[in-house]
């Protein structure tokens, strides 16, 4: 047995799991516009997305299983590019978080969105420069319209930062503590 | 038990990072700063279009310790310069270009100022033969990347999964990664080690492609249908000793017909210099046969 074509393998079938895994908490966003972009289920009831995305007062938000629920804006901040919507919606699974802080160059990253008509479209690569205190984690993966708001997730599918824009062809996140952050100061922390 | 991918992204991460190692920061270099390799003890090697005119350059070591370097050679031809640089740095481990396959993994690393280390990942898409730059310099095999060049890549290690530097990052054609593979960049370095230039031969004649009528060619039995006009000797020059006159026109070189105009360039390379390279020369419609002795382009 050829050793090389079953590592090939195991990490084809492991990202798979994780895409599998962040579908479930990846939601597509559709403002008054027609426009469309995605979103991070944070917690129950709360989605995190860009604020390119989410540019009216109620968003058509549809989950990986196909439900529909109105999403209602919470909290906008343009500079950042965050924007925080409200969904009323059975409980489902809710995106584990991880600090983006202490990542190192070369780290594989994973980011899911709906590009074009794509629902729960994947692409991979690495940390590009470890994070030092920027609210911006770049990485090397291919992002594409509609990937907007979508999780940006390590190895394990924890969310690390939101997919935000293409920087000189490197994929830009908001990173999970600027996140964080940013639900702070709009009181939308959990323990508020 | 770490999963397979968990393992995987550390086993890249720990690449990137010991690489790094080998990796300086030229801040003068393109507009946000370029990288440069530590190539051997005391020896850094940048690109060196991003360095153009500079004698001394800022560098961050993989320290974070900011430092000059004197740009002690280059080779514009290949696009090569050489740093000198503080003897503690740790040489990169170089690998064996020509062994490289298509498909393999490679990963750009850079370094940003005092940021750190910057990454890509890719594959390599394409391998091909030996090529020459727009300026005459040989490059010993042709890498096509499928890996994002980012700003700042230039100059930093294309590196393989063993950590083994493949070439040196340079800007490629239309916003694409181009590689200057380790054994160019070994040969260069030698030569300017060596002679603190890259020694390029010289015959002193100036050329201008032209296509031989195609009953001129049968007739004088030659098997090219391009040839060489000679619109240019310089005095004194190799040239002008072996006989060649203006108006002459090179049919072949070394036996070889002539397919494009830069076949001329072959013969000039430094290994070359001392070497009589016999020429088919059509003068007057008839074919001569000279012989030229390649000499070192003089330092202009």
């Amino acid at each position: 047995m050829n050793r090389n074509s079953q590592v090939g393998i195991s990490l084809s079938e492991a990202i798979s799991k994780v895409a599998a895994d962040m579908r479930e908490i990846t939601v597509k966003v559709s403002g008054s516009n027609g426009r469309h972009g995605s979103g991070t289920v944070w917690r129950q009831g709360l989605i995190v997305t860009n604020a390119h995305v989410a540019n009216s007062e109620v968003h058509d938000v549809e989950f990986a299983t196909g439900l529909r629920a109105p999403g209602w804006l919470l909290a906008r901040d343009g500079e950042l590019d965050l924007a925080a919507l409200a969904v009323s919606a059975p409980f489902g699974p809710i995106a584990a978080i991880r600090s983006a802080d202490g990542l190192r160059a070369g780290e594989m990253v994973l980011a899911l969105g709906n590009p074009f008509d794509g629902q729960g479209s994947i692409t991979t690569g690495i940390v590009h420069c470890s994070v030092s205190k920027s609210p911006r984690l770049l990485a090397d993966i291919r992002l594409a319209p509609g990937y907007s708001g979508g999780p940006l997730a390590e190895t394990s599918g924890a969310v690390i930062g939101i997919n935000s824009m293409i920087v000189e062809s490197l994929g830009c996140a908001i990173t999970s503590d600027a996140v964080e952050e940013f639900l702070s100061r709009f009181y939308l922390s959990e323990a508020a | 038990m770490p999963s397979t991918l968990a393992e995987f992204s550390q086993q890249l991460a720990d690449t990137v990072e010991k690489a790094g190692r080998s990796v300086v920061s030229v801040l003068e270099g393109g507009r946000t700063g370029v990288s440069g390799t530590v190539w051997r003890e005391g020896i850094g090697v940048a690109v060196d279009h991003t360095i153009q005119g500079l004698d001394e350059v800022t560098v961050i070591l993989p320290s974070g310790q900011e430092t000059k370097a004197s740009v002690t050679g280059r080779d514009p031809a290949t696009d090569i310069a050489l740093l000198r640089l503080p003897t503690e740095t740790l040489a990169a481990a170089l690998a064996d270009d020509s062994t490289a396959r298509p498909g393999e993994i490679v990963l750009s690393v850079g370094r940003r100022g005092t940021e750190g280390l910057a990454a890509t990942y890719g594959l390599i898409s394409a391998i091909g033969g030996p090529w020459r730059t727009s300026s005459g310099g040989r490059v010993d095999r042709w890498f096509r990347l499928d890996l994002n060049p980012f700003p700042g890549f230039s100059g930093g290690p294309i590196i393989n999964a063993s950590c083994e530097v493949l070439g040196i990052a340079n800007s490629g054609p239309g916003r694409s990664a181009g590689v200057i593979p380790a054994g160019t960049v070994n040969r260069v370095v030698d030569q300017l080690l060596k002679h603190g230039r890259t020694v390029r031969g010289y015959i002193g004649i100036g050329v201008q492609p032209v296509a031989f009528p195609e009953d001129a060619w049968q007739k004088l039995g030659i098997s090219g249908g391009r040839g060489l006009l000679i619109i240019a000797i310089a005095p004194g020059s190799a040239a002008s000793e072996a006989g060649l006159m203006l108006g002459d026109v090179i049919a072949a070189i070394d036996g070889k017909t002539l397919r494009t105009g830069a076949s001329l360039q072959s013969i000039l390379d430094g290994e070359n210099i001392g070497e009589s390279v016999p020429l088919d020369v059509v003068r007057g419609g008839q074919l001569l046969k000279l012989a030229v002795t390649v000499r070192e382009k003089p330092v202009s």
